[in-house]
C-alpha cells in the first residue's frame, strides 16, 4: 500500500502502520486512536442503502465484462456439484406437461415417413384387416376424386365459386374454404386436363 | 394383391364435408344391392319354412301384393333403422357416409323416419329430388331438405393413407 506511506490512519480499520517520521510516540498513539473513533463514527453514519440507492446499478452493470467473468467460471465444475435428482424432485412434470402444446409438436412430425420407414408400419398394417380395408379404401378415395370432378363441373355450370360454398355443416368443419382443398386427380382444374 | 395408392391430396381427409354425387349414388347401389339381396334370402327362408310346415310352396306370383307389402315395409325397416341407429346404411358405411343433422349433430329417430318416408319423391319424377345433390350449397337432396338432414363424409382418409404407406413397408416407402 504506497500510498499508505504518509497518511496511515486512511488505510482502513484494522491495522494502522507506525509512520516512519519521528514523531513522538505518545502523540502518534493519540492520533491513532482518534482516527479509530473518527472512522468508526463516520462507518456508522453511512446510510449505505441511501448510497445504493443512487447507484445506478444498469450503468454498472453494463461496464461489467460478463465474457470474462464466464469465461473465468468452471462450467463443468459448477455443473457436477448440481444435484440433477433433487432439482427433478421439485419439478411439477404433470404442470409442466399441461404447458406442452401437443398438438403442435405432433404437426411437426412427419407421420408418413414414421409410419413408413419404421417398425410402427408394421404395427399398423398388422392390426388393420388387409386387403377389404385396402379395397375399400380405394373405392372410397375413387367416390371422393368424382364427387370432387362433378362438383367442380357443376360450380363451372353455375357459375359460382368454390369459396362462396360451405365445407360441410358448422359444427364439423368450422372453417377452410372449399378452394383450399387440392383436386384428388392431382389436376389444377375441374377438367382433369 | 397391389392397389394403387389413395392420392396424396387425401392426406387432408374430408371428414365431416359434405359428401359428393358419387359416393351417394354408389352407396345407395349397394344399399339396394344389399335390401334386396337380404330380401330374397329372407323370402327363399319364408318359403322354405312353409313348404316345411304345410307341404305346399309358396310362389310370389301367386301372393304378388302381401310380397310387395313385405317388400315395401322391409325397405323401410332397411333404411329408417339403420339411419335411426347410426346415421349410416351397409353401403354408407362401405362408402364412409355419414347422415347427420343439417348442423352437423346425429340425427333423431323423427328425423330418420321422416327422411325415409320422403325419400321415395326423390326418385319419382325422374331423380329430380337427387338434383340438390349437385346444385344445392349443401349438397343437400329434396329427402335431406325435408328432413333437416344433410350428408358428410365420415371416413378417416388419413388414416387411410397411413394405412397403405404401412403395408408397403419401408423399401417401397423410400423409393416413393
Amino acid at each position: 500500500m504506497g500510498h499508505c506511506r504518509h497518511a496511515s490512519v486512511a488505510c482502513g480499520l484494522g491495522q494502522f502502520e507506525v509512520s516512519p517520521n519521528p514523531i513522538n510516540d505518545r502523540f502518534e498513539r493519540v492520533a491513532q486512536s482518534i482516527a479509530e473513533r473518527v472512522a468508526r463514527l463516520v462507518i456508522d453514519s453511512i446510510d449505505l442503502n441511501a448510497i445504493m440507492e443512487r447507484v445506478d446499478v444498469d450503468h454498472l452493470v453494463s461496464r461489467v465484462n460478463a465474457d470474462a467473468i464466464v469465461d473465468r467460471v468452471d462450467v463443468e465444475k459448477i455443473v457436477e456439484r448440481v444435484d440433477v435428482e433433487k432439482i427433478l424432485e421439485r419439478v411439477d412434470v404433470n404442470a409442466l406437461v399441461e404447458r406442452v402444446d401437443v398438438r403442435r409438436i405432433v404437426d411437426q412430425l412427419d407421420i408418413e415417413s414414421l409410419v413408413a420407414q419404421t417398425e410402427l408400419g408394421s404395427i399398423i398394417a398388422r392390426s388393420t384387416s388387409g386387403v377389404a380395408a385396402e379395397v375399400l379404401d380405394v373405392i372410397r378415395a375413387q367416390g371422393v376424386g368424382l364427387d370432387d370432378f362433378f362438383a367442380r363441373w357443376t360450380n363451372r355450370i353455375l357459375r359460382r365459386g368454390p369459396d362462396s360454398l360451405p365445407l360441410g355443416p358448422r359444427t364439423l368443419v368450422p372453417t377452410a374454404p372449399l378452394a383450399s382443398a387440392t383436386p384428388l386427380d392431382g389436376s389444377t382444374d375441374g377438367s382433369g386436363q | 394383391m397391389i392397389v394403387a395408392a389413395p392420392s396424396p391430396a387425401l392426406y387432408e381427409g374430408r371428414q365431416g364435408h359434405y359428401a359428393g354425387a358419387v359416393s351417394r349414388l354408389a352407396a345407395f347401389a349397394a344399399d339396394v344391392g344389399a335390401s334386396w339381396g337380404l330380401y330374397t334370402l329372407g323370402l327363399g327362408a319364408v318359403s322354405l319354412t312353409v313348404a316345411l310346415a304345410t307341404g305346399r310352396t309358396f310362389s310370389v306370383n301367386r301372393n304378388q301384393i302381401p310380397t310387395l307389402i313385405v317388400l315395401v315395409v322391409w325397405e323401410f325397416m332397411y333404411f329408417a333403422y339403420q339411419w335411426a341407429l347410426n346415421g349410416k346404411t351397409i353401403g354408407m358405411a362401405a362408402m364412409g357416409i355419414q347422415v347427420v343433422k343439417a348442423d352437423g349433430t346425429p340425427l333423431t329417430a323423427r328425423q330418420a323416419v321422416v327422411r325415409t318416408l320422403v325419400f321415395p319423391l326423390s326418385i319419382a319424377a325422374v331423380g329430380l329430388g337427387f338434383l340438390g345433390i349437385l346444385v344445392q350449397r349443401e349438397r343437400r337432396a329434396l329427402h335431406d331438405l325435408v328432413a333437416g338432414t344433410a350428408v358428410i363424409y365420415s371416413w378417416d382418409a388419413r388414416a387411410a393413407r397411413l394405412r397403405w404407406l404401412a403395408r408397403q413397408g419401408p423399401e417401397t416407402a423410400i423409393h416413393r
